[in-house]
């Protein structure tokens, strides 16, 4: 009888379920009464609730979660009554996915790493905050000065839409060719300035019975970034927005080709580890840091992710890509670079204040230095790791940074046009394994480019 | 009559199709219904887009090059794992031990399985090049999971190990109920044991066989898990190992669309049924019956 | 004879070697995976077992998911057998429908009902806790148990059963005190599938389990994979995937012989 009353109740909600089928991506809402805005003091800027919870979800990836506990920990110290509910998790989507659908989600998200939330889509759905109170609040370390002038260049630019900041990146990342120093001072080599050179110092190394080259072929993107920045550097800052802007031809530009020339010149003079097209990045980069490789192309996230097994005195260095010819439209020392680690204020947060005010916290140069010394990694905080002693691959990436000044680009087809870059990330595994040439190359990613051109379905951005 | 039969039925059945309907079926309308908007996966009100998602299907490259996959899968692994656990449960009669071994690989999840294969064919310090060199045949050896023309079949090759060691167990069960007198009989009217085993003991195992054919063929349309931890790419070299299950989880998960995504999984849904159904047409004999 | 023997030794190395081969890189160091996939360790590295246990809180995990697998798979056998031995033995109208609803379950992919179920199981306030977790398990594992069992209950003679009515059992009496004992060799065999199905399930906790506290075994071990991709820890991993992978076989050589008779009296009829 029990049991009967209970399946009752339970079809009595699979009905109700069914009747709202449609709604299921309107479901929740309802009940989200939030914990509102507390007073507004010199201490508190920005009046968070005294006794309100505070729902922190953090990626927990290659970086860790270290530095957001601390800035929970600073965060507490000023306001010993929030309730900090941090969780360090993977798949950031998948988990919070359901949650903005049934806007119920965390009061801070770090959207970051494989499976996070399509920001784009996040955007246009209208489901995060606006950052610019927090922007304007007052620095913790300094009172006297906002937040938004403690940030380097740059980033707020990226984490605003439609003139809204509603993204704030944590890390700055610059791509490039990563080598060890003790290794290339054993051997007397220096880290070519034009590719030219590189595949004359590559037939050098070869004699010296190593490989030239390595990359992480499981995953082709990862040739991609020294194959666009040479595109962008011989091309200039034109070729890349004619590349995001899906302009007709754009990856037939003579620059852009002769990019993937000078990549495939790497596999057609045998300059690859043989096997690299197998190797997942886990392999490809433990044989670099074995010192079977000389080079390998990777983000500036490397020397934390190899920490563990990088020999005593192996003293990784990043340079940036040498550049495609002589006359290149970027100067030598231009990067590619971007912000990543995304963190951002939920609209329906349930204590938006205590979210902004923990981004505060985050932002705030001890908490940054934390992050560079645990996660071997440039935060974007100005004057974070002044007066730190850096590791060999973090100093290379802070004088890289230096040295670029403002001839920084980026690429943003990655993320407004994911089907592109699968195109090119597949095209450049063939093409890295001899199997197309760089003109079938362009043909290919110029062809799929104009699909996604086409394609209505797909929202189009300008830059 | 017997008294209280609906009564007990009633009884018996709400409870599993209550639990059913609202976690299981519910779902699965919705998602139905979801193939008909544009969702993108966090959008509070999809708009309703009618077939527009089931036309895009058929000039979806991914997508063909999926069905095709799974297509061949379909074609390779049911035949290789029946034909090879047939051999291995009739030769193993008599010794169990086998038999308990052969049955390790269903216990691992496909997880498990994917990344003990990775290092398997990892090029440089994998087991099989490994194995190739130690007998000496160097020229063999390939970037197995990287060379377009074998990374499929190196899927498919962990697909039938892993799935052989159930269908033993399956048919050696089914053999020993095959009553001993029939085959000895026959073996005195002078039937060799190739005979014996196509005209006797075939057709009086062939329900489990028939069985196996239905779960090996909804097993190849899937073989996702699989190809998205091993590949490269995933789905790589240049989409070669494709399958219709990848294509689905990057259109909603990478590309955002939801709703595309679901058509995706209607289709694969009425394939799936629609070669289960034919399978047990094409399989069916008449039953025989010992009486 | 001699062939034959080779093949099946074969076989068996093929099947074993892997595991065996995790087993041993489980106590090596990362380099010595690396460098040597083939040779046994230079010694014996027990700390990769306790940091995977600890850092992964695998003990906790392990606790979680006996919780959850335990209830669901006890779940699943009563409601499994109950609904395969309805539909088995009785006439009634819709039978065959609800039958044929129940396997169609098996053939849509999960992961695109994963949205609209985590609504349903929200709505319900069951998100996170160990019974809605256990409630949904038992759910999805319901089509494969009463595909199984409904050959099972069909094959199983009628005679006893008649016998146990003209005594006057009630249909229930029938059920538990007969049919359901009778039945035993193919509840262990389907509750062993599902027991490996349940044990392995991970999409299903990613997205309804999301308080780390309540974290069952394949979520930690993801954790691992995941954290061993930024930091190289394969060790950690195999050691991990080993501890994940004992219960499991441990559970199967335990009741092999259970299997092995569930599926010769009748199974999949």
């Amino acid at each position: 009888m029990n049991l009967t009353r209970r399946g009752a109740l339970l079809s009595a909600a699979a009905a109700a379920a069914s009747t709202t089928l449609a709604a299921c991506a309107t479901g929740g809402g309802g009940d989200n009464e939030g914990a509102g805005k507390g007073d507004v003091s010199a201490e508190n800027p920005l009046g968070v609730p005294a006794d309100a919870g505070l729902e922190v979800v953090i990626f927990k990836g290659g970086y860790g979660d270290q530095y957001a506990i601390d800035a929970g920990t600073r965060l507490k110290e000023k306001h010993p009554k929030v309730a900090i509910d941090h969780k360090g998790i993977q798949g950031v989507g998948e988990v919070l996915q359901p949650r903005f659908v049934a806007d119920s989600p965390p009061d801070v998200v770090d959207n970051s790493g494989a499976g996070r939330l399509d920001l784009a889509t996040l955007v246009s759905a209208g489901k995060l905050k606006d950052l610019t109170e927090l922007l304007d609040a007052p620095a913790v370390d300094d009172p006297g000065k906002k937040v938004r002038d403690t940030l380097m260049p740059g980033v707020i630019e990226d984490g605003t839409f439609d003139g809204k900041p509603l993204v704030l990146n944590y890390s700055s990342v610059l791509w490039g060719v990563w080598y060890s120093k003790s290794l290339f001072a054993k051997h007397g080599w220096t880290f070519p300035k034009t590719w030219e050179e590189m595949l004359t110092l590559n037939d050098e190394i070869k004699k010296a019975g190593l490989a030239p080259w390595t990359w992480q072929g499981k995953y082709p993107e990862y040739l991609n970034d020294p194959l666009l920045s040479m595109a962008a550097k011989a091309g200039g800052v034109e070729a890349v927005k004619a590349i995001d802007n899906l302009e007709a031809g754009a990856w037939q530009q003579p620059a852009v080709v002769a990019a993937a020339e000078a990549i495939h010149q790497l596999a057609v003079r045998g300059h690859i580890l043989p096997g690299s097209e197998g190797l997942s990045h886990t392999e490809a980069q433990n044989a670099w840091c074995k010192g079977q490789v000389a080079f390998i192309p990777c983000g500036s996230w490397l020397e934390g992710e190899q920490q563990q097994v990088t020999p005593a005195g192996f003293d990784m260095v990043m340079a940036t890509v040498p550049a495609l010819t002589s006359s290149d439209k970027l100067p030598n020392g231009a990067v590619m670079a971007a912000s990543s680690e995304s963190f951002l204020v939920p609209a329906k947060a349930k204590n938006p204040q205590g979210g902004l005010e923990f981004l505060r916290y985050l932002f705030s140069k001890q908490v940054a230095r934390g992050f560079a010394e645990s996660a071997k990694a440039l935060p974007v905080v100005t004057g974070a790791t002044d007066g730190l002693t850096l590791t060999s691959g973090l100093g290379s990436v802070a004088e890289a940074v230096k040295a670029a000044g403002p001839n920084v680009f980026s690429y943003k087809f990655r993320t407004w046009y994911a089907p592109l870059s699968k195109a090119v990330d597949d095209a450049t595994g063939e093409l890295a394994t001899k199997r197309i040439n760089p003109q079938q190359w362009a043909e290919r990613v110029q062809k799929a480019a104009d699909a996604v051109a086409k394609d209505s379905s797909i929202v189009k951005h300008k830059r | 009559m017997r008294h209280g039969k609906y009564r007990f039925l009633v009884g018996a059945l709400i409870v599993p199709l209550a639990l059913y309907g609202v976690f299981v079926l519910s779902p699965y309308l919705q998602a139905f219904q979801l193939a008909f908007t544009n969702w993108n996966g966090v959008d509070s009100a999809p708009e309703f887009t009618g077939l527009d998602n089931f036309g895009r299907l058929w000039s979806d490259p991914l997508f063909l090059a999926g069905l095709r996959h799974n297509g061949l899968m379909l074609l390779v692994v049911p035949l290789a794992v029946i034909a090879i656990a047939l051999a291995l449960a009739a030769a193993t009669k008599g010794t169990r031990v086998y038999r308990v071994v052969y049955f390790f690989p269903q216990l691992l999840s496909v997880a498990i399985i994917a990344v003990l294969w990775q290092f398997v064919y990892t090029p440089n310090s994998g087991l099989l090049n490994g194995a190739l060199s130690a007998v000496g045949l160097d020229s063999w050896r390939r970037s197995w999971l990287a060379e377009p023309d074998l990374a499929l079949w190196c899927v498919m090759i962990v697909l039938i190990w892993s799935s052989v060691g159930f269908y033993v167990v399956l048919f050696s069960a089914a053999m020993e109920s095959v009553p001993e007198d029939i085959v000895e009989a026959a073996a005195i009217d002078g039937a060799g044991p190739v005979t014996v085993f196509r005209r006797i003991t075939l057709p009086l195992i062939w329900e489990s066989v028939q069985v196996g054919w239905i779960y090996l063929g909804i097993a190849a349309l899937d073989g996702f898990a699989l190809v998205q931890i091993m590949t490269v790419g995933p789905g790589g070299p240049d989409n070669s190992t494709e399958v219709m299950g990848l294509g689905l989880y990057r259109t909603a998960f990478a590309f955002g669309k939801f709703g595309y995504a679901s058509a995706m999984g209607v289709a694969i849904f009425f394939l799936t049924l629609s070669i289960a159904v034919l399978l047990l047409r094409v399989t069916k004999r008449e039953r025989v019956e010992l009486a | 004879m001699r062939i034959k023997h080779a093949v099946l030794t074969l076989w068996a190395a093929l099947v074993t070697l892997p595991l065996l081969w995790a087993f041993m890189s489980s106590f090596k160091t990362d380099a010595e995976i690396f460098d040597s996939p083939w040779t046994p360790p230079a010694e014996l590295r027990f700390d990769n077992w306790s940091r995977a246990w600890d850092q992964a809180s695998i003990g906790q995990y392990l606790l979680n998911t006996l919780i959850v697998v335990g209830g669901a798979l006890a779940l699943t056998m009563l409601l499994g057998a109950l609904t395969a031995y309805c539909l088995a033995r009785y006439e009634f109208p819709g039978n065959r429908f609800i039958y044929y609803l129940l396997v169609a379950g098996m053939l849509f992919p999960v992961f695109l009902a994963l949205v609209p179920l985590f609504f349903v199981v929200d709505n319900l306030g069951l998100l996170g806790t160990y019974h809605g977790l256990i409630l949904v398990y038992a759910a999805y594992a319901l089509p494969f148990t009463v595909f199984f069992l409904h050959g099972f209950f069909r094959s199983l003679p009628g005679a006893v059963a008649e016998a146990a009515f003209i005594d006057g059992a009630s249909h229930a009496g029938v059920f538990f005190k007969v049919m359901l004992p009778m039945a035993r060799p193919g509840m262990v065999s389907v509750g062993i599938f599902n027991f490996l199905g349940l044990w392995n399930q991970y999409l299903l906790p990613k997205v309804l389990n999301p308080d780390p506290d309540h974290y069952v075994l394949a979520q930690g071990l993801a954790e691992l994979a995941v954290s061993q991709g930024y930091r190289s820890d394969w060790s950690g991993l195999f050691a991990g995937l080993v501890i994940a992978i004992l219960p499991v076989l441990l559970a199967y050589v335990f009741f092999q012989r259970q299997i092995r008779a569930g599926l010769t009296s009748g199974a999949l009829k």
